[in-house]
């Protein structure tokens, strides 16, 4: 009834002339490309009411990475990747161009900001296990849009070409050299040499702005179908699993669903929230306001501290003290850590790899039907000794970088 | 019912005053970045174009200049053909400091010693001796450089005077 009234409504608005041939010309497209029909079957969706709030986190992290796709583009209208010029022209922009410098700030504050809210994102769905079946997948592309973005952040610090950027590339292509057998060629073909110098720019910025990326978006479009296709799950508070309700009680609540639900049937307790809402304006608005307040954040970031740009590039510094980006602080203590030809490994590829597939395999570790955090003990604790792990090892390396 | 459409419409405006929020969070340093060449003073400074004494009258003679670039950061400067030109008018000797750009599309025009006239390759665009446009889609004259003369060495600037 509600939602009859606003179709009605809306497609009144998107029909009525503010000039007749506007209204004319939408009717022919729409009549041919099916735009309203496609705009409501992405509005109108049933979505879990409560704890609405902590379910923004996932378009935060959508509308962060557009911004980040948004300000590289045009980033790249001032940016030249060469050795010679890529500082000058980052120094340019930074005394030249105050809005140019903003969009680069942005940019920074922008990656920033969003391994955060990524980090949030998968925190809320681990908690409420929301990777359990038949959302395995949905997790599972999380996580390599996690580890994607981390590459895109490491890439992209290496290429302002300063002494920080240098550095950055110097270590990390070093650290391919310790794979086992093909390092020498790994580090080779991504220096496009011996030594760090301007295939290696170059190759490190292509990387960065369009094969990461174009891995990226592909993966985003799968999660976002995964999540249609199956629906929000929500969490523990969406569900009253009630032990009392009947085989049919339960099917009679799943056929009486709104669409996406019920979600493959598999798991016929949980497979409907007991309180729906509408996902258009119910959870876009509240999506809508978080993003725009993350997005103000990161604007006034980029203009009140900006993006910083050291000395140039200069592999003859006795002074210098190199320093990772914060996001990657644990795994340059674990180069501390692990001293010794054959230990260095360990520390770079086999703790970071299988860190990596235990997170991945997340929904084969855990199958019980229980999605409440305190009754997934033997999850929840070592999840927990990991992020303190991660958060204690950053300490170390602040400690030792900083002399804090 | 009322207070449920209420909350409704509210969450309706804040879609779409958060979404225009974040628009113009993004849009106006990147309008700003991209309108930057249209709002920045850039310098032009002399260039020394050389010792101009063995160029004969009513014969045009290009020299090579290296003009350096203020357009953004530190880059080497770019070579610009200048055209001298002496001619006698009157019983004054005047200089005339051509480019050489085609006032039609910027291609390059030339002297031809043929046919007494200023030659450009791309669209056929035909100039006088003093750069006046006599022939072909060119709308204007050629533009002439800014110049004076320290004894027989001659500076221009890049700042263009037309005819």
């Amino acid at each position: 009834m509600a939602r009859e009234s606003t179709r009605s409504k809306l497609a009144g608005r998107l029909t009525h002339p503010i000039s007749r041939p506007l209204a004319i010309a939408y009717r022919w497209v729409d009549e041919r490309m099916g735009i309203t029909d496609l705009a409501y079957k992405g509005l109108y969706e049933a979505v879990p009411r409560r704890g609405a709030w902590a379910y923004t986190l996932g378009s935060a992290t959508l509308i962060i990475i557009a911004l980040q796709i948004v300000t590289g583009m045009f980033l790249l209208w001032s940016y030249v990747p060469s050795t010679t010029e890529a500082w000058e022209s980052l120094n340019y922009l930074a005394h030249h161009d105050e809005f140019g410098a903003i969009v680069r700030g942005m940019h920074l504050w922008g990656a920033y900001v969003l391994l955060l809210v990524i980090g949030l994102h998968m925190v809320r769905t681990f908690v409420s296990g929301s990777y359990k079946k038949p959302r395995e997948l949905n997790w599972i592309t999380g996580v390599m849009l996690f580890l994607l973005v981390l590459a895109l952040g490491i890439t992209g610090a290496m290429l302002p070409w300063d002494q920080a950027a240098y550095w950055t590339t110097v270590v990390t292509t070093h650290v391919l050299s310790y794979v086992p057998g093909l390092g020498h060629w790994l580090q080779e073909i991504w220096r496009g040499g011996n030594q760090v110098g301007p295939v290696t720019l170059t190759r490190t910025f292509a990387i960065h702005i369009w094969l990461l990326p174009a891995l990226l978006v592909p993966l985003i479009v799968v999660h976002l179908y995964l999540l249609r296709r199956h629906g929000e799950h929500g969490s523990w508070v969406n569900y009253r699993n009630d032990p009392g309700e009947s085989e049919r009680e339960r099917a009679e609540r799943v056929l009486r669903a709104e669409p996406p639900y019920p979600a493959v049937p598999s798991d016929p307790g949980y497979a409907v929230p007991d309180d729906l809402d509408e996902f258009f304006p119910s959870q876009v608005g509240k999506d809508a306001i978080i993003s725009f307040l993350l997005v103000l954040v990161i604007f006034v970031m980029a203009v009140v501290v900006g993006s910083p740009l050291e000395a140039p590039a200069n592999p003859a510094s006795l002074t210098y003290v190199p320093t990772p980006e914060w996001f990657f602080l644990p795994l340059d203590q674990l180069l501390v850590q692990f001293p010794q030809a054959w230990m260095i490994p360990v520390g770079v590829f086999v703790i970071p790899g299988l860190a990596s597939t235990l997170l991945i395999l997340v929904p084969f570790l855990d199958r019980s039907p229980d999605r409440e955090p305190w009754k997934r003990p033997q999850l929840m604790v070592p999840a927990l000794f990991t992020l303190l792990f991660l958060i204690f090892e950053a300490l170390l390396a602040v400690n030792r970088l900083f002399n804090l | 019912m009322g207070t449920r459409i209420s909350r409704r419409r509210f969450m309706v405006l804040a879609t779409n005053l958060a979404g225009a929020g974040i628009t113009l969070l993004i849009a106006a340093p990147i309008v700003g970045e991209v309108l930057q060449p249209i709002f920045t003073r850039r310098s032009h400074p002399w260039v020394r174009v050389g010792d101009i004494s063995q160029v004969p009258v009513g014969l045009p003679t290009a020299y090579v200049v290296q003009m350096p670039t203020t357009q953004a950061w530190k880059v080497p400067p770019v070579a610009r053909i200048v055209y001298v030109v002496k001619l006698n008018v009157g019983n004054q000797l005047q200089v005339l400091s051509l480019s050489n750009v085609c006032t039609h599309m910027q291609c390059d025009v030339h002297w031809d010693i043929d046919l007494q006239q200023f030659l450009c390759p791309c669209h056929g665009g035909f100039y006088s001796i003093t750069g006046t446009n006599v022939g072909g889609p060119p709308p204007k004259p050629l533009f002439r450089y800014q110049h004076k003369l320290a004894g027989e060495t001659l500076y221009v600037r890049d700042r263009l005077t037309e005819a």
